[in-house]
């Protein structure tokens, strides 16, 4: 046997290598989820249903970029929810009270959140205090923020212009979840191709081993926490595009759903491990199963455990998948 | 006139009318409907509405022998993101009827619109539709539901002392007409004062937190009116933890079994009742009749109980 056909046969297939992907056991659960919902619904396959789904996936999949690459590097914000739902209100209350065009708000709103973020970022470099703990206090400062400036009352008369960012469509996707796609492109380049994906897993993984490298371990914090305050902001405006009122209740669901996603995606809390790709396909997986819950019309009272029975199958088949592959691949 | 041209006479008379007879309003039939209700969040005054809406399904199911589905779907959270995404993936169903209890007319405006467009019909219950949107609706006159609880506290105080209102979730137009209600009686009565008003959002929890802060910070409290069926039920256990029963007169509003036992108990003086099981079966009866092309009248009116302990039981 030469050489070249000694390394063809050791060579993996391209089937293996997929196998291998550690992302392939989120995204059969996804496709499983999908194709069975399909199969027992007449309804989940329409059009109109798919565009709900990626709609209402669009928004907490921002949050989730945005939370799965704190993650990465080791880090938790429990205020993403509360900064767009801040960064919503404040962004209404520019358009509606300050009469300034919807651009300018969007962008004022959007400099608030990553404001706001690099707040969470600084203080968690600066006091050294775990990042969950940290944001525990600021989210409460950032909501109690929204009662204060609403009363509680939603602020009505966004202008229509906006609208179509939250409700209108293009080539029949929503553009929010266009929005959503385009960022995370960006995300995974971020993540894949640069420096500063790989200085990210790196501090996940040992922050003390990576600053002994040279990495500068606080200022890529500051610049993650800055940017996913940024992205909770776009969440929070494109939410008060969709509604059409800023709502003082907009990002309530997004402090833990974004983290289940994650994890789901196979991003660990622990860092250094993980992928923005991956938290989304767990927001699909949640949203795909917030839909059929609908559709299949479960009980109020039972759909906490639906949901949480699925979102567990689907951690389990993805655990298991991990190491049936780490046994083959040994 | 031979046979061929009284045939034709016939047919041509026979023509219009059955053509009336298809097209007449309330004469479209089917084997099944499936009408969806949907509230403002997993609550207990829900469950009445939803027993109502039953109620109605199994009396069209024996006057029509069609089969007649309820499907009860509530947001788990008073939130109007989870209620929209609720409608929308419900649309999908392609549902007969969608009965709702909008959380926040604006913020629900597109997501009706949407069921318009696909010819769902609509009904609201306990709310009021968004504003030009031509939408039958379902309630009790909440002003005057409100009023009959004001008007009730200022006559057991004797037009005198200081009073909070429980604003319930303000977005929601029930309650903020029932707030607004409140404090245009108040106003009218000069030895009134209102020193403070709480949001519960429709969560007893919340309602308890906010009444036993409010009673802290303003010994002189006097009395409470609420806004939401939660309110009511939360300030009543504040004032028991306080040990203020008999120095604080709360007027509560509609019927969940917790503010009938308050009331037997004297806790709570007496409540302004909306009537649920009647908003579901009219829904119900509202969406069936509108499917099956019959008009409907824009708005139906449930009427209000006052309940004392006279009447608590009775």
């Amino acid at each position: 046997m030469s050489t070249d056909t000694h390394a063809a046969a050791n060579r993996p297939s391209a089937l293996a290598t997929l196998i291998r992907n550690p992302l392939a056991g989120v995204f059969v659960a996804l496709t499983a989820i999908f194709a069975v919902s399909a199969i027992i619904s007449p309804y989940f396959m329409t059009a109109y249903n798919l565009s709900v789904i990626a709609r209402g996936v669009a928004f907490v999949g921002l949050v989730t970029i945005a939370q799965s690459s704190l993650m990465i590097l080791g880090e938790l914000d429990l205020s993403l929810g509360t900064i767009g739902g801040l960064c919503g209100v404040v962004s209404g209350m520019l358009m509606v009270q300050a009469g300034l065009p919807w651009g300018v708000a969007l962008v004022l709103a959007l400099m608030l959140g990553m404001a706001l973020g690099l707040l969470n970022g600084f203080l968690v470099t600066a006091l050294g205090l775990h990042s969950l703990v940290l944001t525990i206090g600021t989210a409460g400062i950032y909501g109690g923020a929204i009662l204060v400036l609403t009363k509680g009352v939603a602020i009505t008369g966004i202008p229509e212009g906006i609208q179509f960012l939250g409700r209108g469509d293009v080539l029949g996707m929503p553009v929010p979840f266009l929005i959503m796609l385009l960022v995370l492109a960006v995300a995974l380049f971020l993540t894949t191709r640069t420096p500063i994906g790989r200085y990210m897993y790196a501090i996940g993984n040992n922050a003390a081993a990576a600053r002994m490298l040279g990495i500068r371990v606080d200022r890529i914090r500051l610049l993650v926490f800055t940017l996913a305050g940024g992205l909770a902001a776009l969440a929070g405006m494109l939410m008060v595009a969709r509604l059409g009122t800023a709502q003082p209740s907009i990002g309530q669901a997004w402090v833990l759903a974004p983290i289940a996603a994650s994890v789901i995606g196979g991003v660990a809390t622990t860092g250094g491990v993980g992928s923005p790709l991956g938290a989304i396909f767990g927001a699909g997986i949640i949203a795909i199963i917030e839909n059929i819950i609908v559709l299949f019309g479960v009980s109020p009272y039972w759909q906490g455990v639906v949901s949480g029975a699925i979102v567990v199958l689907a951690i389990s088949f993805d655990a298991l998948s991990r190491r049936y592959l780490r046994r083959d691949g040994a | 006139m031979n046979k061929f041209a009284m045939s034709l006479a016939g047919l041509a008379m026979a023509m219009p009318l059955g053509a009336g007879a298809q097209e007449a309003p309330g004469t479209a039939t089917k084997d099944s409907y499936r009408f969806l209700i949907v509230p403002k969040v997993v609550h207990p005054w829900f469950d009445k509405v939803n027993e109502g809406a039953e109620m109605a399904a199994a009396a069209l199911e024996a006057q029509t022998g069609a089969d007649i589905e309820i499907v009860y779907s509530a947001p788990q959270a008073a939130d109007v993101v989870q209620q929209v995404q609720i409608v929308e993936s419900a649309i999908s169903t392609r549902p007969d009827g969608i009965a709702i209890d909008l959380l926040d007319p604006s913020g629900n405006r597109a997501s009706l619109e949407a069921a318009q467009s696909q010819d769902i019909p609509l009904v609201i219950f306990d709310s009021v539709p968004p504003e030009g949107m031509d939408i039958p609706y379902i309630g009790s006159d909440f002003c005057e539901q409100a009023k009959m609880a004001s008007r009730r506290l200022v006559e057991v105080l004797g037009g005198e002392g200081e009073v909070a209102i429980m604003m319930g979730v303000p977005t929601a137009p029930n309650h903020s007409i029932r707030a607004e209600c409140h404090r245009e009686v108040f106003a009218e009565h000069e030895g009134i004062t209102v020193v403070a008003e709480g949001i519960d959002n429709d969560s007893i929890e919340v309602a308890q937190q906010q009444a036993a802060a409010i009673m802290q910070a303003n010994p002189n409290l006097k009395g409470w009116v609420a806004s939401d069926a939660a309110g009511p039920i939360g300030i009543g256990q504040a004032i028991i933890e306080a040990g203020k029963e008999g120095e604080v007169t709360l007027v509560g509003l509609d019927n969940l079994p917790e503010m009938l036992d308050m009331i037997r108990s004297g806790v709570a003086d007496s409540s302004s009742a909306s009537q649920p099981e009647l908003q579901g079966y009219w829904s119900v009866m509202l969406l069936w009749a509108q499917a099956t092309g019959a008009p409907v009248p824009d708005y139906l009116d449930t009427g209000n109980a006052f309940l004392t302990q006279e009447n608590v039981d009775g």
